[in-house]
């Protein structure tokens, strides 16, 4: 999609002739360099995961997780580079308790999502700092009703059903787009999402990956829990079962 | 030479109170400003919008507790316009207390919010002196409502109807208005629900009878 | 040579409150009154005007009232004192309490709301002078001792607000404030009806001030009454002169009554007992009196 900038991506608040802005897309691209991060909307919760990628076998399992709690109704993945994503997540945990602090409520997701946006958006613009290297999936159970927001480095923002940024966002979207979203249970959805990640996951450029799984909806009231324990091996198991069917399909 | 009301301050020496029903809430105020022993204003309305579906009842400073509604509807403005949907009673009931709270030491000021939304339906707040915040399935406020607690512990039923819900906060306030000196004149109600705001006077010689003997 | 430091904010300055509240405190008195009375170091009292002010509106309008007295203490400090302010063209403001509070108070809104007029190019309404008053007001807590009436007339009719010194706001047909507004409230409250027309209206007020002349020793002298209509505003002062001076019923000539007839008798009397002074001195210093018949 980018070009080289030649020339004209010396400074991040710097045009193209045609338009562009170098140092922004330059940021996309490290966000489709990394692991894949999904998110499902399902009937009753929202789901995400993300294929939180290994570069060594001497990293201690979960020390370095992709999805992260907001709020205790918020969570939040990321793809792209790590530490930007955790630059994010902190504001966006300040923005969430002092809207608590000033409003008395929960932050509707909504708000959250439009002033993280603010956010990256602001990063594009001054020539001291660098638009952050990071796209998140932003996830809540409110009323009811479940919620996903993705925002990219650009500032751009969405409401979705079902979204994936990432190596893989492609071939994950295809996939969501099979699912029947309004009938799938959130339990359901965390299985899906797991089997998006695994099917997506291309073992020849990474070898090794961890299933970064979390989920908010009605049977957790609502709270962001991150998917662990057997919940995890279910829906990791369900993935890999299902992996080795559509591999051993492709053999027949 | 001049007379010691006219130096004290206003207040509302007042009647005031607030009921969850099963559609909304119903609001309830006398409409009494005294100043010291001068009845100030007669016809008061102690029932003020926040927004088109919260409502405050005042107790206390007028002055104080007008100055307080005027800031809290500037923030609920501004929330509806940079939130694009109407704010929650407990929004609203928040910035009250946050007010009141904030400022203890200066205001006397006793407040209920009141209202509806889409989220929680009718909601009754109750906001005391100290700036105190409790959701409470039926308040009661002011001067007069010390009268008619046994009353209202009574007769209130949760999940009553609209017109039941009516009844009984014309007859608690009218019950307060005549033992409390400092509460008097008409009976104001409002009924808030999904559909907004529908205001109601009972007038003095219409109030609902009791025991006058 | 350094020049004297401009206050940093507009308005009033409390800097000396706790001072002059230590002053009166060295003057024994505890309260301002007790020191005015005690001490001849006592600060000066401001001057409030115990007043009667009303204000009525009628189907094309608004009539404000007033009376003309101004106090200090029990000294009447002004016979014939204006308490109905201008505000805007269409809209004016009667004051009671303390005078300087009330002239300066009308002022400073009366200048906000013309800078108002002539950035947004629309006539005032009497709402917003309302509202800049209330918050002015509220801002100092009372201390600013302005009991005001604003009525006027802008593109939505007649409107007419009090508003107490503390910041509060009162809306109604008909208005009393200050010491005579008991006596003024009665005449309203019995006679006022819904849809008044201008000649009801001004009498009523008429008469409602006159009550508070007559019946409040802090109001006296004239009433003022201003109508304020959509095509024009009448401020007539006096409208009425309460206390006329007299006519003298009778002229008497001058001059001592005459002499009719003169009678002279003589009187006679006893010697009953004589002393002879000899010697003042010594007299006084034996403590008998100096003489005796």
């Amino acid at each position: 999609m980018s070009s080289i900038g030649t020339g004209y991506d010396l400074d991040v608040s710097e045009y193209s002739p045609e338009g562009k802005l170098f140092q922004v897309e330059y940021a996309h691209k490290a966000v489709e360099s990394s692991g894949t991060a999904v998110g499902i909307c399902c009937r009753d919760g929202v789901v995400l995961a993300v294929e939180n990628i290994v570069t060594s076998k001497l990293y201690e399992t979960n020390c370095n997780r992709r999805v992260f709690h907001i709020d205790r109704h918020i969570g939040m993945a990321a793809s792209g580079l790590l530490p930007d994503a955790r630059a994010v997540a902190r504001h966006a945990r300040e923005e969430a308790a002092d809207y608590r602090q000033s409003h008395g409520e929960p932050m509707p997701l909504s708000e959250l999502a439009s002033r993280v946006s603010n956010l990256m958006h602001a990063y594009t613009m001054y020539s001291a700092v660098r638009p952050f290297g990071c796209g998140v999936l932003l996830a809540a159970f409110e009323n009811g009703r479940p919620q996903l927001y993705g925002v990219e480095p650009s500032g751009v923002y969405y409401s979705y059903h079902g979204y994936a940024i990432g190596k893989a966002k492609q071939n994950a979207r295809t996939e969501i787009e099979k699912l029947k979203l309004a009938e799938l249970s959130a339990a359901n959805g965390v299985k899906e999402a797991a089997k998006i990640i695994y099917s997506c996951h291309d073992e020849v450029k990474d070898k090794y990956f961890e299933l970064d799984l979390s989920l908010t909806s009605a049977e957790t009231a609502g709270r962001h829990v991150i998917v662990t324990g057997e919940q995890w091996t279910e829906a990791s198991n369900y993935a890999k079962a299902a992996l080795e069917e559509h591999d051993s399909d492709d053999d027949v | 030479m001049l007379a010691d009301w006219t130096q004290q301050e206003v207040l509302t020496g007042t009647t005031i109170m607030a009921v969850e029903y099963n559609g909304g809430v119903v609001i309830g105020a006398d409409s009494r400003t005294s100043s010291g022993t001068y009845v100030t204003n007669r016809t008061q309305d102690k029932l003020t919008p926040l927004t088109e579906y919260i409502y405050c009842c005042r107790s206390g400073s007028a002055a104080d507790t007008q100055a307080i509604a005027d800031h809290v509807r500037y923030y609920l403005d501004f929330s509806r316009i940079s939130q694009g949907r109407e704010p929650t009673v407990r929004y609203a009931a928040h910035v009250m207390q946050s007010i009141l709270y904030n400022n203890r030491d200066n205001l006397s000021a006793a407040v209920i919010v009141a209202g509806w939304d889409e989220v929680n339906g009718g909601q009754v707040y109750c906001i005391p002196l100290g700036g105190l915040l409790v959701r409470q399935p039926m308040a009661a406020g002011g001067s007069g409502s010390t009268y008619i607690w046994g009353h209202l512990d009574a007769q209130f039923k949760p999940g009553m109807t609209d017109t039941e819900c009516q009844e009984f906060v014309a007859k608690s306030v009218s019950l307060a208005i005549k033992r409390d000196g400092s509460s008097g004149g008409v009976c104001r109600l409002a009924v808030i629900n999904r559909s907004g705001v529908q205001r109601r006077i009972i007038m003095h010689e219409d109030l609902p009878k009791s025991y006058d003997g | 040579m350094a020049m004297l430091e401009e206050p940093s904010c507009p308005g009033f300055v409390f800097d000396n409150v706790l001072r002059n509240q230590h002053l009166l405190a060295k003057c024994g008195g505890g309260s301002q009154a007790d020191a005015a009375a005690s001490s001849t170091s006592a600060l000066p009292r401001a001057k409030k005007t115990g007043t009667t002010i009303v204000g009525c509106v009628f189907n094309g309008g608004v009539v404000l009232g007033a009376d003309t007295r101004a106090t200090e203490g029990n000294i009447v400090a002004d016979k014939d004192c204006s308490k109905i302010h201008y505000i805007s063209d269409r809209i004016y403001c009667c004051g009671a309490g303390t005078a300087a509070d009330t002239e300066m108070v009308t002022r400073q809104i009366s200048a906000q709301i013309c800078l108002h007029r002539l950035s947004t190019g629309r006539l005032p309404r009497v709402i917003t002078a309302k509202q800049l008053l209330k918050d002015y007001l509220f801002r100092y807590q009372g201390y600013i001792g302005a009991a005001l009436v604003i009525g006027g007339v802008d593109y939505q009719g007649p409107h007419l607000y009090s508003v107490a010194p503390h910041g509060s706001v009162d809306c109604a047909p008909y208005i009393t404030m200050g010491s005579g507004s008991l006596a003024a409230m009665a005449v309203f409250e019995s006679r006022f009806k819904p849809d008044l027309d201008q000649g009801q209206a001004v009498q009523l007020v008429r008469d409602a001030i006159l009550a508070g002349i007559f019946n409040d020793l802090g109001s006296g002298s004239n009433v003022d009454v201003c109508i304020i209509r959509q095509d024009g505003v009448e401020y007539l002062r006096p409208y009425l002169r309460a206390n006329e001076k007299g006519q003298r019923a009778a002229v008497y000539r001058g001059g001592k009554p005459a002499v009719l007839r003169t009678d002279r008798r003589p009187v006679l009397a006893d010697i009953i007992s004589t002393r002879i002074i000899r010697d003042s001195g010594a007299a006084q210093a034996a403590g008998e009196t100096p003489m005796e018949t």
